[in-house]
This record gives structure tokens, sequence and C-alpha cells, in this order.
């Protein structure tokens, strides 16, 4: 089942651009990066200048890019998900998908 | 009413994307080695343990790419070695140590015809 909008809060967030666009911590704002790393309550952002910025997922919209058409081109569809719903250790998250009736 | 097909469906879904994920993972831990080995490490453990949640087996190809002992990625020719020893593949992680024996079958060669023989 390929990343899409309908599946990218199960699916796999490292390696995906990402961007915060809003957050309880106003010095998050405006974070762009890739997300290299994920732990429980946090999203780990490499950013241009290669610092990587611990992003909390509570209190935080993410801007996700999934790219299209297999990941060949830089067509990308943009995402906006609620941090909380990401709340949860990586490997666990794909649990949730059965609460969730998929259409 | 409970619909039983729906949760079939569900349960094959969520294996889908483990198994995507886990594919993904080790694309990233592959693209990541040559700058950040320990990173490449951290996704290959992550694979591991959505295999591990989902009951979802590492294709045989994804096996061979990391090492049981330590958890390293290994990419022949910087972190491991790769002989054949007659009926077996050794793989050696240079970071541990460990060995890995992987059997192999040598590519049958087509069988001589009758007057070929003579």
């Amino acid at each position: 089942m390929e990343i899409s909008a309908y599946n990218l809060i199960f699916h796999e967030l490292i390696g995906l651009f990402t961007e915060v666009i809003n957050s309880n911590d106003p010095s998050l704002k405006k974070i762009r990066g890739k997300v290299v790393g994920e732990t429980r309550n946090m999203l780990i952002v490499e950013t241009y200048d290669n610092n990587e910025k611990m992003v909390p997922k509570s209190g935080s919209t993410f801007l996700f890019h999934i790219p299209l058409l297999g990941g060949n081109s830089r067509v990308t569809e943009q995402v906006k998900v609620n941090g909380n719903l990401l709340l949860s250790q990586p490997e666990n998250r794909i649990k949730n998908i059965r609460k969730i009736r998929m259409r | 009413m409970y619909d039983m097909s729906h949760y079939k469906k569900n349960k094959n879904i969520v294996k889908d994307v483990a198994m995507e994920r886990i594919q993904r993972l080790f694309e990233l831990a592959d693209a990541e080695h040559s700058s950040n080995s320990a990173r490449s490490d951290a996704y290959v453990s992550l694979a591991r343990k959505v295999g591990m949640r989902y009951l979802v087996r590492l294709p045989r190809e994804l096996k061979v790419r990391y090492c049981k002992k330590c958890g390293s990625y290994l990419v022949p020719g910087n972190n491991c070695r790769i002989r054949l020893k007659g009926r077996y593949m050794a793989i050696t992680c240079l970071k541990c140590g460990n060995i890995k024996r992987y059997i192999y079958r040598p590519a049958m060669l087509p069988e001589p015809l009758a007057d070929e023989l003579v």
C-alpha cells in the first residue's frame, strides 16, 4: 500500500520533507527539512544547514511533502497533519489503522 | 452489525503498510550509510521492530543486509566481507566479527546429450 494522504499517519515519516507550520513554541515555527528520526514524542528534523532539530509532536502542526509518481519526480502532494495524531512509538503507529474505517 | 470482512481487509492493510515501511527503511539505510552509518543502523533496527510487531518476515535479500549480532547495516566492501566457501556463503561483519553462513546450491549445468558423451 503506497504512501498517500489517507495512510500518512500510519506510514513511514522518516525520509519525508516536512515543515513546522504551527507550534505551541513559536521558536520552532518555520523549521524545514528532512525527517531523520522519530521517538514517541518527538520528530527529529535535519535542516538545510545540517542541524538536527527535535520538534515535539504534541501541539505542533506539520506540512509533509509526499513524493508522487513513485518518488521519481519532484511533484509532491502537501499534507497538513496535526502532530497529536502521530503521538505513538513509530513501530506502534500502524496498529491504529484498525480503529479508523478505511474507505 | 459487525462485519467480519471489514476486519480481515484491515488486517491485510496493516501487513501491507508494515512491509512497505520495512522496504522504505532499508532504502533509506542504504542511502545514508556513506554519510551517517549510525543513522542507517537505527533505520535497520526500526525496520526489524516493525517486522516483529506485525509478524512480517523480512525477505531474504534484506535479511543478508544486516548483522544479526550487532544490528549494523552491512555494505559489502565497506563493513562486511562475503566469501563463497564450497556449499555456503560466509558473511563476516567487520564491526563485531560475527560470521553468518547461508547455504547455496551451485547453478545446475545442463546434462550433456548422449552423442556428446561418446
